[in-house]
């Protein structure tokens, strides 16, 4: 199959806008990789997406020689969708990346030039921090840093084939991963960890109107079958096929923009990282959003080309929070529909229909885009198309997001199933993570969904599979109150230089000096213990609702509603006005501690249950315990890693967890006593390796 | 259901809220404090520990820290408590009406000297239902303490390593009883006016939660009308108002009768209505020679060597194109799985005098009676199944004699019992079989008693109840919060209902809106 005439001639025309201001990045990497002399890493990163570029900067943070191999160094970072990071959930993500030390936060930081955090008035724990991106600033800014990353080489290729060998004995699993072999490369890349993030390119197909065309990305080379063959035929993985769509690319010059609603960004924008104190683009050079709406001539469209359409007669799921613009109107007919018309850059003269995804015809889209109240005139720069990929079932994969029947292999992105930039980016970071570690004899980490919305993604993927493409939601979360995006750091900067070694010095120092001023505001808060009537005397605005005579603290009275920390410190000068930097932080947790405390016992209760391993090579049906074997064939089937795991399971009974339980504990004594006979090497490798990230220089 | 009210069994109730009208502050002020912090947070349980039937005292048994209070507040120990380990007699009330309940004995078991290592508390109570439940209901009353899960008492021991190994290997095996024997009993509630009742409510609070939901996760993009708020703030006080009611309403709703339940099923025409008028000495049921005859279930309430025994008997089980008899199959399939207790009647006239066909033939029989999704792995266990070989009037004496001699040396078949009801013959043999298992069945606190489920029944709404404050309390301040209180209040109801997983959200979320982002 070749590609189609007209998606060649988009191709062709994107790429050439694309090019010119990429050239000195270009040239650096270039350099970079010309005295590409080694044939062996501890890491490969298959794909320079949100995913790749994650993983292989957290691979080479975690302390692994590294090497990121993509199709186009040109399009590392790119944004193939929507110019935007962030939101709801996504927001989320995009914190926990950061206070983790990954790259998207930062970039957002650098590239965003409209800042807004959603939700604003629902309460901390549902805020969503989000940002327009200028794509080609964001793509400059990713690319740099990998460039600048200490043991991070990145190479332009195709790979052609992954190749793996017999496993080792000591460890589960039927194959090993031990390298790449390139397809215009004459001898094989041998690494001890793989990471795959081909995004949407495994078995990939583009869909526009009547024509179809192999690949990932419209401009792109469609990747290798031999890496399809050998995830499916050779390690005997399961796969299923998802769709998703891009919407057209609109002239900005062609829209009149005297018919739609502008909206602007806070005029206050508030950066992703916690690193940064302000954003790099003026607050008041943000460019606004549009918003615009369908008529029932779109419906009327819709209809009238749905044969023309063969990208929404598949039968391929695609998502249903992020629907084509035929899904919509064919699932809720006679309504109007949002349409978000959104800056692409500073200097962009384009703009992106967020809702407008479609797959019919270029002629069709353009008869609909103008049937939109402001698009009457409009023009089309590129249009929209679908794709069709197929992705790994990702019940196969451990909490690392190791492929279990294969050593040193990781997954991370749309290949497991996942859409969205956030969710791609934070299970890159993780994969990364874990196959440096893996490479580096170190033991695997994982990250409980009691403490991050990155282990509620992966729990999620790994526990339960997908049917659809899976977007990260605040309501998936359990403990929504205790995971909020203002303390993601407290959560996890701390775990991520102790016990992960993803993050630098200097983002460490900073976050114990956070943890360390709230404690400290806080104990001042507490020491505040006074009269109801001394309060209602200091802070005469306040409605305090205590009749009697009773002693109230600081932190009690920061939780009423229409008090603020500036409120406090301005009545008690003397004890709280030191701690006025993290005002809002501390009313934050003023306001939640005492929900946060009510689900602590279980949050322990569900950390305690995933400490407790289940050996990976257990044979369940063999088992001397009292199981039934439907148990047994679940417990085969989905081979949870953790007493957790196992407990959240389907058709798993509370006796059949005693019993595993009784298990564990058995096969740990005896672990523990001939463990002891043998010193554990890793330790102290792991010991070492945590030194040597200590003293890299920042 | 089942897999997910496994877990709602497994997963102790965590958040203890209780009902609080007022302000945020001061709700907290003790966990503000730290004041309960370490021990204080582990919930209290308590449970029904002895049997019921022919029992003169019931022993009600209490674990955890909020223990001592229980006792002070119930026996007005106030100012001491009682020496450890050392019986006392005191008048044992209700904590806020101070009602007498009952005079009883007292036993203090101080951590880490007792079962679960933990504070206990015993008190030896008269054994009448009334005195029971009373007793039951004003602990549930008291802040802290929830009805105990399946095995938890156990469990705790286990924890607290104070079972030794033999008990371990049975604890698995023992909580595995407890969960079916609740669930059976959960399932015979679950399935009249109360059930539909919590169900009802399970759907209004899933549709709440979803819709608030949708407004937290995608109304910034979206059009969702601020309208889906006002509509769930309806929805809430609409709850609130009708398990208030329900709360306060001293009937309780229907009242389950007392006693094991023991099901007559088996093919049309095998006896099981003679069965019936034979086992209560009356014509309870019509008996016909014409297959079909019983279309419903006919329920009588029997004494059997001194236990209470509901006897139900049960419409052929036979495919038939009749609706009525359709219908009263369903319904003798819905009484089975509820049953402690299932008699199997089968007509012996039609069994193959070899004893090896004959044992193909009763399994055959049993697994026909066992509902569909239990099949095959399940195991006759004798507990829960008798076999009732009934005309044995028609069958030649050495034929019948061989089959009671070589159909008890079969294995993997429960009891065997070959009857006449015509004549009356084996019947006193069948009496002592069923004698003994009923008092087998009547010796677990859980079997039988509805008492225990209504009262966990009952905590599981006063928390959903209390959870519901919360949404009205943060509504306008934090959605956030307020939305944790009906994720609490779904959870709560849950426990009875079946929980309900993110996934069953989304579900609802993406049927009710159309999200485009």
């Amino acid at each position: 199959m070749s590609f189609s005439p007209s998606l060649n001639r988009y191709a062709s025309h994107m790429l050439t806008k694309k090019l010119p201001p990429l050239q000195s990045f270009l040239s650096r990497f270039s350099r970079h990789t010309s005295h590409l002399a080694r044939q062996q890493y501890d890491v490969i990163v298959v794909g320079g997406g949100h995913a790749g570029t994650e993983a292989a900067a957290a691979a080479a943070r975690v302390g692994a020689e590294t090497l990121l191999v993509t199709q186009k160094i040109q399009t590392i970072g790119a944004l193939s969708c929507n110019p935007s990071l962030g939101g709801v959930g996504k927001g989320h993500l995009v914190k926990e990346i950061d206070a983790l030390d990954g790259l998207c936060g930062r970039a957002g930081d650098w590239a965003g030039i409209f800042f807004s955090i959603l939700n604003r008035r629902k309460g901390p724990a549902v805020w969503g921090p989000r940002a327009q991106l200028d794509r080609q600033q964001y793509r400059e800014f990713i690319q740099s840093e990998l460039l600048s990353t200490p043991r991070l080489t990145v190479l332009e290729g195709s790979v052609e084939e992954l190749l793996v060998s017999e496993p080792n004995p000591e460890e589960p699993g039927h194959h090993r991963v031990t390298g790449i072999h390139l397809a215009n490369g004459s001898q094989p890349i041998s690494a001890s960890s793989v990471v795959l993030t081909t995004g949407t390119f495994l078995s990939g197909s583009l869909f526009m109107g009547q024509s179809t065309s192999p690949g990932g990305r419209i401009g792109d080379a469609p990747s290798s079958a031999g890496l399809s063959w050998t995830l499916r035929e050779r390690l005997g993985l399961r796969t299923g096929r998802l769709r998703t769509g891009t919407p057209p690319r609109i002239v900005k010059d062609s829209v009149d923009l005297s018919l739609v609603e502008v909206h602007p960004p806070d005029s206050h924008p508030t950066p992703f990282s916690f690193l940064n104190k302000n954003i790099r683009c003026k607050p008041e050079d943000q460019l606004p959003c549009y918003l615009t709406h369908t008529t029932p001539g779109v419906e009327k469209v819709v209809r009238e080309s749905l044969h023309l359409n063969c990208h929404i007669q598949e039968d391929a799921k695609g998502p249903r929070y992020c629907p084509s613009i035929e899904s919509r109107v064919l699932r809720f007919p006679g309504r109007q529909h949002q349409v978000w018309l959104e800056p692409e850059g500073l200097t962009s003269d384009l703009l992106y229909p967020q809702g407008l995804s479609m797959t019919m015809p270029p002629d069709v889209q353009l008869r609909l885009i103008r049937e939109i109240p402001g698009l009457h005139r409009a023009e089309i720069h590129t249009p929209g198309y679908g794709v069709q990929y197929d992705f790994v079932c990702p019940t196969q994969l451990s909490p690392a997001l190791q492929v279990k029947s294969t050593q040193g292999l990781f997954l991370a992105g749309q290949i497991n199933g996942t859409t969205g930039y956030e969710e791609a980016a934070a299970q890159g970071l993780w994969a990364g993570v874990n196959a440096a570690r893996w490479a580096l004899s170190m033991p695997a980490v994982a990250l409980s969904r009691t403490e991050s919305y990155i282990g509620v993604l992966i729990d999620d993927l790994v526990s339960r599979g997908v049917t659809e493409p899976y977007r990260m939601f605040t309501s998936r979360a359990e403990f929504r109150t205790s995971l909020r995006p203002d303390n993601a750091d407290l959560r996890l900067t701390l775990k991520g230089f102790e016990e992960v070694g993803c993050v630098s010095a200097l983002r460490y120092q900073e976050a114990v000096r956070v943890r360390d001023s709230l404690q400290d505001a806080m104990a001042a808060l507490q020491a505040l213990t006074l009269s109801t009537p001394i309060w209602r005397k200091k802070l005469p605005d306040m409605r305090m609702s205590e009749n009697k005579n009773t002693l109230v603290n600081g932190m009690e009275v920061l939780q009423y509603n229409d008090v603020s920390f500036e409120m406090l410190a301005s009545a008690f000068p003397e004890c709280l006005s030191s701690h006025k930097e993290f005002a809002q932080r501390i009313k934050i947790e003023a306001v939640y501690r005492p929900h946060c405390q009510l689900q602590k016992k279980e949050i322990e209760r569900i950390q305690k249950e995933e400490n407790m391993s289940l050996p990976q090579d257990i044979d369940y049906f063999s088992l001397p315990v009292s199981l039934s074997q439907e148990v047994r064939e679940i417990l085969d089937r989905v081979r949870p890693t953790t007493l957790g795991a196992a407990t959240r399971l389907q058709g798993i009974t509370p006796a059949a967890i005693v019993h595993l339980l009784n298990y564990v504990r058995h096969r740990g004594q005896e672990e523990r006593r001939t463990h002891r006979q043998q010193p554990e090497k890793r330790e102290e490798r792991e010991e070492e390796l945590a030194a040597r990230n200590a003293s890299l220089p920042q | 259901m089942l897999p997910s009210m496994y877990r709602g069994l497994w997963r102790a109730a965590v958040h203890t809220l209780r009902a609080s009208k007022g302000n945020p502050p001061s709700r907290f002020l003790s966990t503000c404090n730290g004041v309960s912090s370490g021990l204080a947070d582990a919930e209290t349980i308590f449970a029904l520990s002895s049997g019921h039937g022919r029992c003169g005292v019931a022993v009600v048994r209490v674990s955890g820290p909020a223990s001592a209070t229980a006792l002070s507040c119930m026996t007005g120990l106030t100012r001491s408590l009682p020496a450890p380990r050392t019986a006392l007699l005191r008048s044992i009330t209700d904590p806020q009406s101070k009602e007498v309940l009952d005079r009883g004995l007292v036993l203090w078991f101080p951590a880490p000297h007792s079962f679960t290592g933990e504070d206990s508390l015993e008190l030896h109570i008269h054994g009448g239902p009334a005195v029971i439940t009373a007793v039951l209901q004003a602990l549930g009353s008291v802040p802290g303490m929830r009805p105990a899960e399946a095995g938890e008492f156990t469990r705790r021991a286990f924890q607290a390593g104070k079972l030794g190994l033999t008990e371990v290997e049975g604890l698995g095996d023992l909580i595995h009883a407890e969960t079916e024997a609740q669930r059976r009993q959960a399932l015979r509630q679950m399935s009249g006016e109360l059930g539909r009742l919590y169900q009802d409510w399970s759907h209004k609070l899933k549709r709440c939660l979803a819709h608030v939901e949708a407004f937290i996760d995608f109304s910034e993009d979206e059009l969702i009308e601020d309208g889906v708020l006002n509509q769930v703030d309806r929805s809430v006080c609409d709850l609130q108002a009708e398990m208030e009611r329900h709360l306060k309403d001293e009937r309780r709703g229907e009242r389950l009768r007392s006693g094991v339940q023991v099901v007559i099923a088996g093919a049309t025409n095998a006896g099981k209505s003679s069965l019936l008028n034979t086992l209560c000495q009356r014509p309870a049921a019509i008996v016909s020679p014409i297959a079909g005859t019983t279309r419903d279930v006919v329920e009588t309430a029997l004494d059997i060597g001194g236990f209470p025994v509901l006897l139900s008997d049960t419409a052929g089980l036979r495919d038939s194109p009749d609706l009525v008899e359709r219908e009263g199959v369903r319904r003798a399939r819905e009484r089975v799985e509820q049953a402690d207790l299932t008699l199997v009647v089968v007509d012996s006239a039609h069994l193959p005098s070899d004893a090896q066909k004959a044992a193909t033939i009763l399994q055959g029989h049993l697994r026909s009676v066992l509902p569909t999704q239990e099949q095959p792995k399940t195991v006759f266990s004798a507990d829960r199944f008798l076999l009732v070989l009934n005309k044995t009037d028609l069958l030649p004496e050495e034929q019948r004699l061989k089959l009671h001699r070589e159909l008890r040396l079969v294995s993997g078949l429960p009891p065997v019992s070959l009857i006449s009801c015509h004549t009356n013959k084996g019947l006193q043999d069948f009496l002592t079989v069923l004698h003994s298992s009923v008092k087998t069945l009547c010796g677990d606190p859980l079997s039988g008693a509805p008492t225990l489920t209504q009262a966990r029944h009952r905590a599981h709404l006063q928390q959903c109840f209390a959870a519901l404050a919360q949404y009205q309390r943060y509504r306008d301040i934090d959605l956030a919060l307020a939305a944790e209180g009906v994720r609490l209040a779904l959870t709560s109801l849950g426990r009875i209902t079946g929980r309900v997983g993110a996934e069953e959200i989304l579900d609802i979320i993406f049927k009710d809106f159309c999200i485009g982002k």
